[in-house]
């Protein structure tokens, strides 16, 4: 079947079959990991128990006991004990003075502060990015048949997002160098901690960074010559999915370090390690981190290039530019959309998480000290919220046939406004004396009820909901459907969306009348409802679209300004989120390195009033933005010579293609 | 006669008969399911929807635009009752803004016809509005700096954290008790079917409403002269504290916490709160120099007894890795 040219990359698709099977492999050992972990631990404990015998024999032969036991600060054994291990490491140090070194022109916290936050700030966006190029290229691939022209665009897309995203690696790898040496020179007896307890797993990351550095220039560098034939087209679409594949793993390996140190196991209470790696690495909040981190990054990424495309859109000199940057805009949000969706239930879980494990650290987090913080996260939900349907709206405006749905915006946005005033009310209300007088209570009678879970839960869902009834409208806004059932799939959309936020609003109000615990289950039929709209709406509309027939092509090209700056506002708020959320989840600690293991004992052992981390997040923002104008321009570079050298034989641009 | 000029007077007499004439009425002293000012507000925005639609009026989108922004502002200011206090008004005028320009930049034609009179404005082609306009200008940005720097004598307002964060540990009459696996111990009797449970089916445990019974009398000794006898936070006494006492009532307090939290709270009162919580301003004395740590915690089970709220609960095992 293949030439004779080819031949030898026969052997390409083995190797990559035997290594997609070992991550797969090692992916549903983590999946199913909780079953398999319970009988482990037995084994393992059985077996350590047996050979910690021995070596005591041994050692008592000798006068004088060499293996000792400790208990795991938090694995538990089946019968609800802590599970024993055997000591090998060092236990945690006093830190003093002299482990803690200082500039005299900033603090020591806020400048690893500022390094760690650009580093994951340029570490998001690399991961990101295969990950759109993954999808876009196997849509191009996908289309190269019905229609050549668009699955020649999405191709041309995805490379050029890896040209970016090319630049932006050597970037990121850079700045964690910055990042490693502000932790060895700044906190160098709290490195030397992390660097005896985590000694195997940074190896491991490191080699995985070349892997991950080895894919990524053959996936990039092999574009052209891979694109030519069909055969190795898919190799380079598989290549893309190992490239992913070694992204997420190098991500929960860097994610590990953070979640130990705010929840750590595999160490006993002087914070010696028990000897299994695993149980380090695998702590309490591993999972639900990882994930949170998975979704915060496609949103992430797909708002920065969102950014860059609207910022192309809005300066493009001509029609064919301005066509080419909507489309772009276009794919960057519904990517970041995709993302945004179920990314609030992913923050559920990782709260319920914090919770489980220290109600100490949720109350800081929730209701504590950190809690105008989250009042502030709120706030910038909304406005990713009211961003996502403002371009939707918007682009909506730009799709023939779109008229039949544009009245219904008005409506759309009031629910909006209304759910995100019972999202935002807080618990505890700023207010003067003379005004609490007048409210007779702590409590307002009416809006105070929105300020416990019931309510928000119930307004974050609705708000989703909203956004997926809105995307419902933006998908049939040009097609004029034939099939002969289009009354009843309607009927049944309207019916899902209904039911949806009645059974939300139901739950919500119900939720008032139960314990706490039983209430915090109710967010799951809810999120149910919610995701349920989104799936089998999605899926009544694309069937019904069968044998439609369209009103009019899209008019790429034509967004409104206010369209492209939702999506400037979409960007600058997750760039400025993604670091509101990192301030709180790493200064939960308080007065922690490791969550009370490690004590922090440097002068910056305090909490930071919000105006000055709202200072320091506003300057993250603001620098990593400025790096990634000096990086999209580094990538513009070569992209304007090979356009040059390609327009100039021909002479006349090539018209831009129109999207159905 | 141009329809905006006509849409306006008819909106300023509307509003002008709801707001003298009707409001009273819908506002009485009691409760009423029908005479209420929401059910007033609903009529008010019905009837400026309907009169607009019927005569056809049309009017601008600036005008439209307008009048959804001051129906928002009427609402926070005059409908909402009590009124809320300065920050949070502020908070919902911002979001019902956001809300206003989502409405009129949906689309583009929509935000050029709004947009289209400020410009005329600005450019001069609405002369004598300009005029208005910019001679208005510097006045109120006069007005608002003379507001902002004027002195002033009430209390500043302060950012307090309600429910601190506990320590992991607290020691009351000589024992140290760490808090995050501390039970109430007059509760064991209904430990087992506690969580599958509502309060009021407990009652008719003899045991458990003996204790409940206890704690209610020395609640009613000590704590309800501040926390009221509807344990609603309204106690004789309440009218003079800042912060106001508790009130258990409420979803968010007591129906959000552990009784360790509880525990804590009340044995160590105001002085024993975290700096966050302005120790200096609570009111509450630290109970366990008055009640004996048993006292402690039937008080706190008559609180959850007579309000009907669960303390709150985790999930074991989601809480340690097994």
């Amino acid at each position: 079947m293949l030439g004779k040219e080819h031949r030898k990359f026969k052997a390409i698709p083995w190797v990559l079959a035997a290594v997609l099977a070992v991550c797969f492999a090692g992916f549903a050992q983590n999946a199913f990991a909780k079953e398999a972990f319970a009988e482990s631990v037995f084994a393992e404990e059985a077996f350590a128990k047996e050979v910690g015998a021995q070596e005591a024999e041994v050692a008592e032969g000798e006068g004088k006991p060499e293996v000792e036991w400790s208990q795991d600060v938090f694995y538990k054994d089946f019968e609800g004990n802590p599970l024993k291990g055997i000591v090998s490491g060092y236990p945690a140090p006093e830190l003093g003075d002299s482990d803690y070194n200082r500039y005299d022109f900033a603090p020591s916290r806020m400048l690893l502060w500022m390094a760690n936050q650009q580093h994951l700030y340029f570490g998001s966006f690399v991961l990101a990015v295969p990950i759109f190029c993954m999808v876009i290229e196997f849509i191009g691939v996908r289309t190269k048949e019905s229609d050549p022209v668009l699955s020649a665009k999405y191709d041309k897309l995805a490379h050029d997002l890896m040209k970016v995203s090319l630049t932006a690696y050597s970037w990121t790898a850079i700045l964690g160098g910055v990042l490693l040496f502000t932790f060895i020179t700044l906190f160098p007896g709290f490195f030397k901690y992390m660097a005896g307890i985590f000694r195997p797993v940074m190896h491991v990351y490191a080699l995985m960074f070349l892997a991950e550095s080895g894919v990524l220039y053959v996936y990039y560098y092999g574009w052209d010559k891979m694109s030519a034939d069909p055969f190795l087209k898919w190799i380079h679409v598989s290549l893309s999915v190992l490239l992913n594949l070694i992204g997420t793993v190098l991500m929960y390996l860097a994610n590990s370090w953070a979640t130990f140190m705010q929840a750590p196991g595999g160490i006993d209470e002087q914070g010696r390690f028990l000897g299994n790696i695993w149980h380090v690495i695998h702590s309490t909040l591993w999972n639900p981190v990882g994930v949170h981190r998975i979704l915060g990054n496609i949103v992430f990424g797909g708002g920065i290039v969102g950014a860059y495309a609207a910022y192309h859109y809005l300066s493009a000199k001509n029609d064919e530019e301005k066509a080419h940057y909507d489309w772009m805009c276009y794919v960057a949000m519904f990517i970041a959309i995709f993302g945004l969706i179920p990314l609030p239930f992913a923050g559920y879980w990782l709260m319920k998480e914090v919770y489980a494990f220290r109600q100490q650290m949720g109350i800081t987090l929730m209701g504590g000290i950190m809690a105008w913080l989250f009042i502030i996260q709120a706030v910038m939900i909304g406005l990713l919220f009211f961003g996502a349907n403002s371009y939707l709206h918007n682009s909506m405006a730009r799709v023939k046939g779109a008229h039949r749905y544009m009245k219904y915006c008005k409506y759309m946005v009031l629910l909006l406004i209304v759910t995100f005033t019972m999202w935002m009310t807080p618990h505890t209300i700023v207010m003067t004396p003379a005004e609490l007088k007048a409210m007779g209570g702590a409590q307002h009678p009416v809006v105070g009820h929105f300020g416990v879970m019931s309510a928000k839960n119930t307004a974050v869902n609705l708000m989703i909901t909203c956004t997926i009834l809105c995307f419902t409208l933006y998908q049939k806004a040009n097609k004029k459907i034939m099939v002969p059932w289009q009354t009843i799939g309607n009927c049944w959309i309207a019916a899902i969306f209904v039911w949806a936020a009645l059974n939300i609003i139901f739950l919500g109000v119900y939720g008032y009348f139960l314990p706490a615990n039983q209430r915090v289950g109710l967010s799951v039929p809810q999120v149910t409802s919610t995701l349920t709209t989104l799936f089998a709406c999605t899926a009544i509309n694309i069937s019904m679209f069968k044998d439609s027939e369209s009103y009019g092509d899209i008019q790429w090209g034509t967004l409104s300004k206010v369209g492209a700056y939702a999506i400037f506002l979409l960007a600058i708020s997750f760039t400025w989120l993604m670091g509101l959320m990192g301030y709180i989840r790493s200064a939960v600690r308080l007065f922690w390195h490791v969550t009370e293991v490690v004590r922090d004992n440097s002068p910056d052992a305090y909490t930071l009033t919000i105006g000055e981390a709202g200072k320091m997040l506003t300057f993250n923002t603001l620098f990593v933005w400025v790096q990634f104008l000096v990086v999209f321009w580094v990538g513009s570079l070569t992209g304007k010579k090979k356009v040059e050298e390609a327009r100039a034989p021909q002479g006349i641009p090539v018209p831009a293609q129109q999207q159905q | 006669m141009n329809k905006t000029l006509v849409a306006t007077i008819i909106l300023a007499v509307v509003v002008g008969v709801f707001h003298y004439v009707l409001f009273p009425i819908f506002t009485p002293k009691g409760f009423s399911w029908v005479l209420n000012q929401y059910v007033y507000f609903l009529i008010l925005v019905l009837s400026i929807v309907a009169y607009n639609l019927i005569l056809k009026l049309k009017p601008a989108m600036a005008w439209r635009g307008g009048v959804v922004w001051l129906t928002g502002l009427y609402f926070y200011k005059f409908i909402l009752y009590p009124p809320v206090p300065w920050t949070l008004l502020i908070t919902y005028m911002m979001l019902w803004s956001i809300g206003t320009f989502l409405y009129i930049s949906q689309d583009e034609d929509t935000f050029r016809e709004f947009r289209a009179p400020l410009v005329k404005v600005v450019t001069g082609e609405y002369k004598f509005a300009r005029i208005i306009v910019f001679t208005l200008m510097p006045l109120l940005v006069g007005f608002a700096t003379y507001q902002s720097l004027i002195p002033k004598f009430a209390e500043p307002v302060e950012l307090r954290t309600v429910h601190p964060a506990p320590p992991a540990t607290t020691k009351v009459h000589g024992k140290t008790y760490g808090l995050e696996d501390l039970q109430n111990p007059y509760r064991v009797d209904e430990q087992d079917n506690y969580k599958d449970s509502f309060p009021f089916l407990d009652a008719d445990k003899q045991e458990y409403m003996k204790f409940v019974t206890e704690g209610g009398t020395v609640f009613f000794q000590n704590c309800h002269y501040c926390h009221g006898d509807q344990l609603n936070g309204l106690g004789m006494f309440s009218h003079v504290f800042n912060p106001t006492p508790a009130n258990f009532v409420d979803p968010g307090t007591i129906a959000m916490l552990r009784e360790s939290f509880l525990f804590w709270r009340v044995s160590k009162g105001g002085p024993g709160l975290p700096n966050e919580s302005t120790p200096w301003s609570s009111a509450m004395p630290p109970w366990e120099e008055h009640l004996t740590t048993e006292q402690i915690w039937k008080v706190i089970l008559f609180e959850y007894w007579y309000t009907g709220w669960h303390p709150r609960t985790f999930d074991d095992e989601s809480s340690v890795g097994e």
